[in-house]
């Protein structure tokens, strides 16, 4: 049997950071993957002569190179070279204030200017809207402070350089937002976000919505030049570079243990002895699929059990390639967030609620942050949506290409109606993907690419805290969106990269304490 | 610090409430149930089902077309019950173990998504003088034989956003298969255009699958059948070939889509004279064709390379072999003569799933079978299907689910 210090179990984002962390800490690692390229998400695909962005809107917290955020700090710590784009501005959001009027707001990154340009649309908001960005900005470097301190924050230290955040990290977005008693306008607008973490303001903690947004206006956000594809296959050369091994089109099917130990895996191209694995896979799958049942600990029942199926952010995307300049059809902007209203509970019912109810979406030209994103006179767009199982659980395979359709005419309707945009005539490649797609090509629990949501009591600051308890098989540590750092780009590479390092932690105690 | 936000009225409970945030989740956590962790889902399993690594299948039925010298082969699962549903003018990957080696080739399914439902495919396949696995299927396959295909895959179908409702459809000799396929899907109402087909054959009498074409089309006014004979001069009949006249002659008056599947000659042909036409490129659909036959008369091919046969080493997961590749056939075609399980799908350099990484030696691509991505060409990465060896090569390929 061949046999590796440790198993990195599918080369999506969370799988590459742990891989290249594993090997940095000169563990010998093999990364296998059931699909036959790297990234899951983080991935491309070619139509006639365009490669297409499957996944990637934005990832924050890269900055300027003078300037570096976590993500850029962590690529140069790991000798990933990258060409970053920066994104133009934060969003364009096409809605209504709670009040029922219109609302038709461009924000641009940078704290100051971002103010600034509240100010046009809130006069008066200066002063709040600082204030809100002092937290932000404690908020981000304690969760900085917490990360590296990897559960073992000292509660004095923080006491006295994050009070604010101790004082509110722990309430609902909403509920902050009215104690700090910002104008309703200001509320409304910088709501746009939530539909990035797919839950909604009254069930997300303050904490998670203030980290996440600092990182995003803060130091503006990034795409690599040449889709995430890139990203991945980077991440994978240095990998490589570092003298780790990779199996593609191999599928992990069981785990194997020695006692209560993880010893290995069985792989679709046979059996690997490791000490450590780590499975860049949804916790519910690895505890009822890949664990041998009488192993799986009482504990881990509970945590799924208490998750109930929550899953997160089930994706709908279309992406047109369309044979024209962006200008001509009008796109002013990266990416438009379009809504039926500004109150998240209501979208996030309405979304559950499927294509009869779903009333929001997210319009992106990757070509207007990237003038090379295709070739010249045509440009990429994509229309994204969260999608609800009641669309998708019906399994009549006859009728899946008029339910895609149903839904992508509805967004098309939407973005024509707010933003005038109309890609008819235009279109030279098009492709459509259901959460059926992302089930398919990633394997998550019901397509949804968030893990659990991180939602009341399950948010990024308890997990943050709780690190030791969230391991319970020796062995056997779970990486991905569903970890402690929460989905997204930024969110898996973190994780990938923190749980890593307990992973070398475990591997360097059991060589000390002489345990295999 | 100036700044000091306060939720309660008593500070010091929200700093409690922070600090609690890991007790308060492990009560949440105690609260529930112990039960076994459920990990079925139906939108998991429908796509499984829509899109399985492989299907086991059996031959029901040999239909015989001598006049075009081709045979239907009638596919069931072998488990019986439907097989996946698909777009009209998608294809199967066949792979087919002959001898020692291990080959796959895609074919057009031929029968519409209907039958799938019913639990067949028919794939039709035309005799292929001088080639290997068309020749050994129409000799060696008979009913009761097992076969593994891959799932429907590709790009060559209907889509109401991009096509005009009125296609044209360009065939030539075995290639009418995926728009055989697009008539019955219309005729079915499974999906709704219109089609005008020319299709180009040699003479009357050698036509494949010209009565089914024709009984559909006599029976739903979408699918409309113009024959075009190359070799023969015939009353009903188009003479010549499918030529940029030809084409406005039956192109309705408002915009329409081209559709475009024939052999390699055809397409050369084809090609140049839908230029004539200055349709935008949204309008012309080719469907993939098969990898170049004669790379060495490809622009900047080196010459000296032509006959030689170089070593190429594959690494495969924990395995490797050591085989040789001829400079004149594609790297795919070396490991699937030698046996070795490497995967592969379009055989024409688009669907990138044999993708393999080239750790060291030097190889030809042809430009336009060139479908890798961006980062792909950056880091070493080739397209087995497509791609040539001009040294001896070490090559890292993925594994096969079979
Ligand atoms: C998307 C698509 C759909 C298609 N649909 C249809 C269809 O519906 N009907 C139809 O008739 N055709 C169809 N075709 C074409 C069909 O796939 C080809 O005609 C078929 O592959 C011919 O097979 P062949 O092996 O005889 O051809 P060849 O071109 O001879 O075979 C390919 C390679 O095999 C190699 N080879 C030769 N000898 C050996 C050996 N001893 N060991 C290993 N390798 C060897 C050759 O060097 C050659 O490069 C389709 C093609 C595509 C791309
Ligand atoms: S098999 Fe499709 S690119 Fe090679």
């Amino acid at each position: 049997m061949v046999k590796y210090d440790a198993v990195v179990v599918g080369a999506g984002n969370s799988g590459l950071s742990a891989a290249i962390r594993m090997q940095l800490g000169g563990r010998k690692t093999l990364l296998i993957e059931q699909h036959n390229l790297p990234g899951g998400c983080a991935t491309s695909f070619r139509r006639g002569r365009f490669e297409i962005e499957p996944s990637l809107h934005e990832l924050c917290d890269v900055g300027p190179e003078n300037n570096p955020g976590e993500i850029r700090e962590l690529f140069r710590e790991y000798g990933v070279k990258l060409n970053w784009v920066p994104c133009p501005d934060c969003f364009r959001v096409i809605s209504k204030y709670s009040d029922g009027t219109p609302m038709d707001v461009t924000m641009p990154d940078g704290i100051d200017a971002f103010i600034a340009k509240m100010e046009e649309y809130v006069p008066g908001s200066t002063p709040k809207m600082r204030e809100l960005f002092e937290l932000y900005e404690e908020i981000r470097q304690g969760a900085i402070y917490t990360a590296a301190s990897a559960g073992k924050a000292d509660p004095n230290y923080m006491r006295e350089h994050f009070p604010n955040m101790l004082r509110t990290g722990a309430y609902p977005v909403s509920k902050v937002f009215k104690a700090m008693k910002l104008p309703q306008k200001c509320q409304d607008i910088l709501s746009t976000y939530w539909g990035y973490l797919g839950v909604e303001m009254d069930h997300l903690s303050f904490f998670h919505y203030a980290s996440m947004m600092q990182r995003y206006v803060r130091i503006g956000a990034y795409i690599p030049l040449h889709t995430s594809h890139e990203i991945s296959t980077a991440m994978l050369e240095r990998f490589r570079e570092l003298g780790g091994d990779v199996w593609f089109n191999c599928r992990a099917e069981k785990f194997l243990f020695e006692g209560d130990r993880l010893c290995g895996v069985r792989t679709s191209m046979g059996d690997v002895a490791c000490d450590m694995c780590l499975p860049n896979i949804n916790a519910d799958i690895v505890y009822g699929k890949m664990v041998p049942k009488e192993l799986v600990p009482e504990r881990e029942k509970k945590l799924s059990a208490a998750r109930n199926g929550n899953y997160s952010a089930r994706m709908f995307v279309a992406y047109f390639c369309l044979d024209c300049d962006y200008h001509e059809l009008g796109i002013t902007n990266y990416s438009y967030f379009l809504s039926g209203g500004s109150d998240s509970a209501k979208e996030y019912a309405n979304l559950m609620g499927g294509v009869k109810t779903n009333d929001y979406c997210i319009l992106l030209c990757y070509n207007v942050a990237n003038p090379e994103f295709s070739p010249k006179g045509t440009c990429v767009c994509s229309i994204t949506t969260l999608a609800s199982p009641v669309d998708w659980n019906d399994g009549d395979p006859t009728t899946y290409v008029a339910r895609k359709e149903a839904m992508t005419d509805k967004m098309l309707a939407i973005v024509k109606e707010k933003t005038g945009i109309d890609f008819t005539g235009h279109i030279e490649e098009v492709s459509i993907a259901s959460p059926w797609t992302f089930a398919r090509y990633l394997g998550v629990p019901e397509g949804a690419v968030y893990g659990h949501e991180v939602r009341d009591w399950d948010g990024i600051m308890p997990r943050m805290m709780m690190l030791k308890q969230d391991y319970p098989v020796k062995g056997l540590r779970p990486i991905g969106a569903g970890g402690p750092r929460g989905d997204g780009y930024s969110g898996a590479y973190i994780t990938g990269s923190l749980v890593g390092k307990l992973a070398l932690k475990d591997l360097n105690d059991w060589a000390e304490g002489g345990a295999k | 610090m100036a700044l000091k936000v306060k939720i309660s009225l008593i500070g010091a409970l929200d700093m409690l409430k922070f600090k609690n945030m890991a007790a308060d989740r492990e009560k949440a956590i105690q609260a529930a149930p112990a039960r076994e962790i459920k990990a079925d889902f139906p939108i998991n399993n429908n796509a499984k089902a829509l899109h399985p690594d492989y299907l086991d299948l059996v031959v029901k039925e040999v239909v015989d077309h001598p006049e075009a010298d081709a045979k239907s082969f009638i596919l069931a699962r072998a488990e019986g019950g439907p097989l996946p549903y698909f777009r009209a003018g998608q294809y199967i990957s066949l792979k087919l173990p002959i001898g020692g080696s291990f080959l796959s080739r895609p074919y057009s399914i031929s029968s519409g998504p209907k039958w799938a439902l019913d639990g067949m495919y028919a794939v039709t396949v035309k005799a292929n003088p001088g080639g290997f696995a068309a020749d050994w299927m129409l000799d060696n396959l008979k009913a009761g034989d097992k076969i593994t295909a891959s799932g429907p895959l590709g790009d060559f179908y209907y889509d109401k956003y991009r096509d005009c409702r009125h296609v044209l459809a360009l065939a030539g000799g075995s290639s009418i298969t995926p728009f055989l396929s697009m008539a019955y899907a219309i005729q079915d109402g499974v999906e709704d255009f219109d089609m005008t087909i020319l299709y180009g054959s040699a003479t009357a009498d050698t036509i494949m699958l010209r009565k089914e074409l024709e009984e559909i089309a006599a029976a739903c006014p979408k699918v409309k059948v113009v024959h075009v004979l190359s070799d023969e001069e015939k009353e009903g009949f188009e003479h010549g070939f499918i030529t940029a006249d030809l084409i406005r002659k039956y192109a309705p008056a408002e915009e329409y889509s081209v559709f475009i599947c024939g052999p390699e000659a055809m397409y050369r042909f084809v090609g140049r004279e839908i230029e004539k036409l200055g349709l935008p490129r949204r309008l012309v659909r080719p469907e993939m064709l098969g990898v170049t036959k004669e790379v060495w008369k490809q622009p900047g091919y080196p010459a000296e390379a032509k006959d030689k046969v170089f070593r190429l080493t594959v690494k495969q997961g924990p395995e490797e072999y050591g085989i040789d590749a001829a400079a004149g056939e594609p790297l795919l075609v070396a490991m699937e003569r030698a046996g070795v399980k490497a995967p592969s799908r379009c055989r024409s350099g688009q669907c990138g799933w044999c993708r393999s990484r080239l750790l060291s030696g030097r190889v030809y691509a042809p430009e336009e079978n060139d479908g890798r991505r961006w980062a792909d060409k950056e880091y070493g990465y080739v397209h087995p299907c497509a791609t040539f060896p001009l040294s001896d090569i070490t090559l890292e390929v993925p594994g096969e689910y079979l």
